[in-house]
């Protein structure tokens, strides 16, 4: 199978679809599950990692097939050693040295800045003759306990014996919320390829039922006969003229967008699985794509599409350091041909990425990260449910563009992944409105919106705690300091360093990071 | 639908059709004997996987609906993916051709045949789906009597509001009018004006608006239902393919040009045939016209008892001892 080899030499990690099975695991999961909700924050990586050390532990614990064993041994090894990759050097490196490295800096239009990082990296694994790559094996048992910043506690962790109950993180600064929920998903990833569709797939989908039940605001969604809540003024009449409403359809259209949201969530743990990736390097790496992104002139849509293709496949497969441009490139690849009119050549996908990868591996890592998501695209992007909110908002172009903004902030900070795209879109505009002090969220932009003030809350105090730290992310930053989005990163990030006590949200000093 | 089956596990028959960037064959499923139909798509070797498939798989997987054809599975190797649909017995050319008095089916069938593509039609819509390339070869056809929607590679999801798209979409005839003059705002409407197109196709056995060029397109729609102005459409004028050389032809009456259509039947027809296309009516509204009142008995049934009693499928018998084993089947 070359393509798997392609992106991903050791896609048999250790398979135990004992895991799922496991009646235990399943009751636990599922009491979190319940007790959680949409309201509970994305927390640490830390977390995460906590409970993948549990599931581990348990896992190990397991008779496994004869044919699996090996890789777990190899796996258990691997658990406690974490890998120095090459991006977490070059991420200590001061930018000049990186340059003075021997390579010569990013000359591309539009692509200088530190979210070049990604060609760095890639610049160097080519240099290097994809050396990370041929030495994985002796640096994945070379154990690595004094691995510094954030990432180093993961090492200890991954032996925390464990209750799977949840474990509260002392770390987690007061006015950040603490991670409860678990999901099965994060087991997606131990099971064998065909085990993941049998198994993973229904548990999502339990998640998902379990997740709309939780929310009372469901019930509220969904009017079947059209019977609109109190005080909440029916908009889509005011579109029957306007064929690009398809107002007849809208309320529907909206509901099932709603329903399909679910099922597209990404494993937010998925980083407890991959030795050699962190959190922050998917931030360079998007940080990265945004710029690609802007260069090619392509839609909004594309790059949520995009991002999530990177995590869902992220979700499911464990990937090389010096491959994670490649899934970038091609997600972005397969998302302009889903989404655009007219897609981008292959070829300029190769050359942005500095001709790191041929043609022949983006397209192979197409099939290979396309038959991973059995062509499932069918992502319900925040841009749909901001432009329905925007609607009750008498579609204010100010509201919306520094929403637009917003959004795309839970892009690159992985704490919003366990949130569904509409909570995102809903948390962007309340925030924008109590930036621009737009009065104040009332029942029709509550009903457009699908969230309560109360349960938007979590989402817009991650947004305020993302803004007043150090920016990290600097091409996003660069995208939105510019006129044409009303300057809409130092707006918002002067407000948040501002107001971000008056809401609750302290201890901002780290970088995300830091503290990832 | 897990991708990792290998295309041995079903046995290929007879081709059925070939379209551009696709070959679609008869197949069995050596496990269970199910007919099906393989779709084999050929991946460029320069642009990898087509566009039109990545959506045509994605949409299809969401779409699961009776009047849908069912997309089953999709198998990939190294050069190729075939996709594994359900077994359809014809399309509604080709049923048309062989069943109909010269190409012209019976009421009674037309008007089951439009009730399942307008259901089809709505579901589409209701799942933010265009379809855009509703034409008759891309409507299948079982023995049954089922009509179900079949070839998505043009289609796509949409978002509100819609987005501007490609207007190199629908085939010429079924096209309709405000693509042809160039908007790329197009929204669920042109999948009605295609259906409008094909219930008079069904009923004449021709091509109701049989255009060679973009322009004599536009020219034979406005021959019959009149060409619009400013007036009777706001915002003509701001089209692309607007022209103040178009010829002044009055709107003509429908009932004598489609005189096989019975009083509701053009009402219907009519309403679906609309210049504008924000006048056009919706496919849920569609199917509450008063055209289908009889053949309500069998609307709250499932398909299955609908098939089973078959009180309006008399036509229908006829086709199901009859049907040609060679079916066209570029539809897929």
């Amino acid at each position: 199978m070359p393509p798997v080899s392609d992106i991903d030499p050791r896609a048999k990690y250790n398979a135990c679809s004992s895991l799922t099975q496991s009646p235990q695991k399943t009751r636990i999961t599922r009491a979190v599950t319940n007790e959680n909700d949409e309201n509970s924050t994305a927390a640490t990586t830390r977390m995460t990692r906590a409970k993948a050390a549990t599931l581990n532990v348990d896992e190990l614990a397991m008779p496994t097939k004869a044919l699996q064993s090996k890789k777990i041994v190899a796996a258990a090894a691997a658990a406690p050693a974490r890998k120095r990759a090459a991006l977490g050097d070059l991420s200590n490196v001061p930018k000049a040295d990186a340059v003075a490295d021997g390579k010569k800096p990013v000359t591309k239009a539009g692509l200088v800045s530190k979210a070049a990082h990604p060609s760095g990296i890639q610049k160097r694994t080519t240099t290097t003759a994809r050396q990370p790559l041929a030495t994985k094996p002796a640096n994945n048992k070379a154990a690595d306990t004094n691995r510094k910043g954030a990432g180093s506690i993961s090492g200890t962790k991954r032996r925390v014996a464990a209750t799977a109950t949840v474990v509260k993180d002392e770390v987690v600064e007061e006015g950040e919320p603490v991670r409860k929920r678990i999901h099965a998903v994060v087991s997606e990833t131990k099971v064998s390829a065909v085990d993941i569709e049998k198994k993973a797939k229904p548990e999502t989908m339990e998640e998902a039922l379990a997740r709309k039940d939780a929310v009372p605001v469901q019930a509220f969604v969904e009017p079947a006969e059209h019977v609109y809540p109190k005080g909440v003024k029916n908009l889509d009449s005011e579109d029957i003229d306007d064929p690009l409403m398809v107002a007849e359809y809208a309320t529907e259209i909206f509901e099932y967008l709603r329903d399909l949201e679910c099922s597209s969530i990404p494993n937010p743990q998925y980083m407890s699985h991959q030795d050699d990736l962190e959190w922050k390097t998917r931030g360079i790496l998007i940080d990265w794509l945004i710029e690609v992104h802007t260069r090619f002139h392509l839609l909004p849509e594309t790059l949520f599409l995009a991002v999530n293709i990177i995590d869902r496949f992220l979700s499911e497969k464990v990937v090389q350091l010096d491959r994670l441009q490649l899934v970038g490139i091609t997600a972005m690849f397969i998302a302009s041909k889903y989404e655009e009119v007219l897609s981008p050549h292959i070829a300029n996908f190769r050359h942005v990425a500095d001709d790191g990868f041929s043609e022949s591996e983006i397209l192979s890592a197409e099939r290979f990260i396309l038959s991973t998501l059995n062509y499932d695209l069918s992502y319900p992007n925040p841009m749909n449910f901001l432009r329905r909110i925007s609607k009750a908002d008498n579609y204010d172009i100010q509201s919306r563009t520094i929403a637009k903004y917003l959004m795309e902030i839970s892009l690159l900070d992985h704490r919003f992944m366990a949130y569904r795209p509409s909570h995102i879109a809903a948390g962007a505009m309340y925030l924008s409105r109590l930036i621009l002090d737009r009065g104040e969220w009332n029942e029709t932009i509550e009903y457009y919106a699908g969230f309560t003030e109360e349960e938007i809350e979590p989402v817009f105090q991650l947004m305020i705690d993302y803004l007043a730290r150090p920016v990290v992310h600097e091409a996003f930053f660069k995208k939105y300091a510019s006129k044409k989005f009303l300057k809409a990163s130092i707006l918002t990030r002067q407000w948040a360093k501002k107001n971000a006590q008056l809401y609750g949200v302290l201890n901002t000093e780290l970088s995300l990071d830091q503290i990832s | 639908m897990d991708g990792k089956r290998h295309p041995s596990s079903f046995q290929q028959l007879e081709k059925l059709g070939e379209g551009t960037y696709a070959t679609v064959f008869k197949g069995r499923n050596r496990q269970t004997g199910e007919l099906v139909a393989l779709k084999e798509i050929h991946l460029d070797s320069e642009e990898g996987t087509p566009s039109t498939a990545i959506r045509e798989i994605s949409l299809m997987k969401e779409l699961k609906h009776e009047n849908i054809v069912a997309l089953h599975d999709v198998i990939h190797t190294e050069n190729k993916l075939m996709l594994v649909f359900e077994y359809m017995d014809g399309d509604l050319k080709r049923y048309m051709d062989t069943q109909g008095d010269r190409g012209a089916l019976k009421p009674m069938v037309i008007k089951s045949f439009m009730y399942q593509l307008l259901k089809g039609i709505d579901f589409c819509h209701k799942n933010r789906v265009l379809h855009r390339d509703l034409k008759p070869q891309n409507l299948l056809i079982n023995s049954k009597g089922s009509l179900k929607l079949g070839d998505f590679g043009l289609a796509r999801a949409f978002g509100i509001p819609v987005n501007t798209f490609s207007n190199e979409v629908v085939t010429l005839w079924y096209r309709a009018p405000d693509v042809l003059l160039g908007s790329r705002t197009y929204n669920t409407s042109i999948d009605i004006w295609s259906a409008g197109c094909i219930m008079a196709e069904m009923f004449t056995g021709r091509p109701l608006f049989p255009g060679t060029t973009n322009e004599d397109q536009i020219v034979r729609i406005f021959r019959i239902m009149g060409t619009p102005t400013e007036r009777t459409w706001p915002g003509l004028t701001s089209f692309p393919e607007y022209k103040t050389t178009w010829q002044m032809y009055a709107t003509q009456n429908l009932s004598s040009i489609l005189s096989q259509i019975d009083h509701a039947g053009i009402d219907l027809i009519s309403r679906m045939l609309q210049l504008r296309p924000e006048l056009r009516i919706s496919a849920h509204d569609a199917l509450q016209h008063h055209w289908f009142n009889d053949l309500m008995p069998q609307q709250p049934q499932q398909q299955q008892h609908h098939q089973q009693q078959q009180p309006m499928m008399q036509p229908h018998r006829g086709y199901q001892q009859t049907v040609p084993s060679q079916q066209n089947y570029e539809s897929y």
